[in-house]
């Protein structure tokens, strides 16, 4: 599988992600609601950080800053942050067991809200860290299948 | 290294930029204009629910249903006739007192489309727009109170900014003694606060608030929500007070958008 092709695959669940993030949820479930954009962006960086360098978060992040109406930046700086992390520990993360993987985005999701969170200080809004847990395991739990897709992308491609 | 600090200097500087100026809000809102199919595409689920459930639906249940129905709209009609009699009379006691403005509404029907996906953001977009002579500002209401207030109009669709967006305040009155007073959102759903109400005020928990008309934006008397807690921490001037919305933010599909109509139009629509 070249380059090419896995950047195709990479618009393509872009694409799906930003669907998944458009679907309209009723009462408190938008707040359970994962960032698929965010979880797409991990899994590539993950397996692909030598292609998709630091420029990728922070594309993606621009482009989230409109899709999620927020102040422009503040995605790029989530993104930006997660991605360095990524790239900082990519040679130990790509040997890691699923679930050592999995329990890194919880983390990554973790830190990701609470970044938001402090910037968001600003707007007098409260934390609720029972829900950013939730949040966090909920997004641990739908990055698997994302992982087992990149990851056989990423063994086919090699 | 410096690629990483030229990133992160940039999402600061974009922050900045964003915060205290207006330089993105064209790009913004011509991007939020690309996503509204986006939003169509997500929505589908939805529609396609709505097709089974309509398509699945027993007979027995129809015709239960065309019953209650009709039962309804007797009801409501019996009221309207009330309502028609009051409206004629609000209109003549104020023509004696030489009142300057009256108005009335006349609404829209509409669908919501799409929702932010951001939490903190309370948007909803809408499938009306300046083909249907809808406008900035304009009152978007659902069938249990006022919901918001459109801020971005295209051709056929518009966002609307829901009265619990932690951006929007509202005048309100209480409907019991009048007390005026500016409702503001939280960013939750089911959470609106009165700021800066003094603690030897007359308002009781369950008092129902109106809105009061003033500023304009808002026409009076729509059910804006109740005063579910009052409360007051020490050291603090003004009372803590919540308030629950009254109409379902999150989950009414289909709103009124409020057009005003001025006294000619009242009357003839007294007279239909």
């Amino acid at each position: 599988m070249n380059s090419n092709r896995t950047f195709h695959y990479a618009l393509i669940m872009l694409f799906g992600a930003l669907i998944l993030q458009l679907i309209p949820m009723s009462g408190d479930w938008v707040l359970y609601k994962p960032n698929f954009l965010l979880l797409v962006m991990i899994a590539w960086m993950l397996y692909f950080h030598d292609q998709y360098g630091l420029k990728f978060p922070v594309i993606i992040g621009i482009f989230a800053d409109f899709i999620f109406l927020t102040t422009l930046g503040f995605h790029i700086l989530i993104f930006s942050i997660s991605g360095l992390i990524l790239i900082f520990f990519h040679r130990i993360v790509v040997y890691l067991q699923l679930i050592h993987r999995v329990t890194l985005v919880f983390l990554m999701i973790l830190l990701a809200e609470f970044i938001g969170a402090a910037i968001d200080s600003s707007i007098d809004k409260q934390l609720s860290i029972k829900g950013v847990v939730l949040l966090a395991i909920i997004s641990a739990i739908c990055w698997i299948p994302l992982d087992k897709f990149v990851g056989h992308c990423y063994s086919r491609q090699k | 290294m410096r690629k990483t600090f030229f990133a992160l200097l940039l999402a600061v500087l974009i922050m900045t930029l964003d915060s205290y100026t207006s330089i993105f809000e064209s790009t913004k809102s011509n991007i939020s204009r690309a996503i509204i199919p986006l939003q169509l595409v997500a929505n589908f689920p939805y529609k396609v629910k709505d097709w089974v459930g309509m398509n699945t639906t027993s007979r027995t249940k129809l015709e239960q249903k065309n019953v209650s129905l009709e039962k309804e709209r007797l009801i409501l009609l019996g009221q309207l006739q009330r309502s028609a009699e009051l409206a004629a009379e609000n209109l003549r006691l104020r023509q004696l007192l030489n009142a300057t403005e009256l108005l009335m509404q006349s609404v829209l029907v509409t669908e919501v489309i799409g929702v932010s996906p951001n939490p903190v953001n309370h948007t909803v977009t809408v499938d009306r727009g300046t083909s249907d002579g809808v406008y900035i500002g304009q009152p978007v209401l659902d069938a249990e109170g006022l919901m918001g207030q459109v801020v971005q109009v295209y051709e056929n669709y518009s966002k609307v900014l829901l009265i619990t967006d932690i951006n929007h305040a509202l005048p309100v009155q209480v409907l019991r003694n009048g007390l005026r007073s500016i409702v503001e959102g939280t960013s939750d759903f089911n959470l609106m606060t009165l700021r800066f109400v003094s603690p030897t005020v007359d308002i009781e928990e369950g008092d129902r608030l109106v809105s009061s008309g003033l500023g304009g934006r808002f026409p009076m008397g729509y059910p804006v929500g109740t005063v579910s807690s009052i409360s007051q921490k020490p050291g603090e001037k003004f009372l803590q007070i919540n308030v629950t919305p009254s109409a379902k933010l999150d989950r009414s599909r289909h709103l009124l958008m409020v057009f005003t109509l001025k006294d000619g139009d009242v009357a003839r629509d007294i007279n239909e």
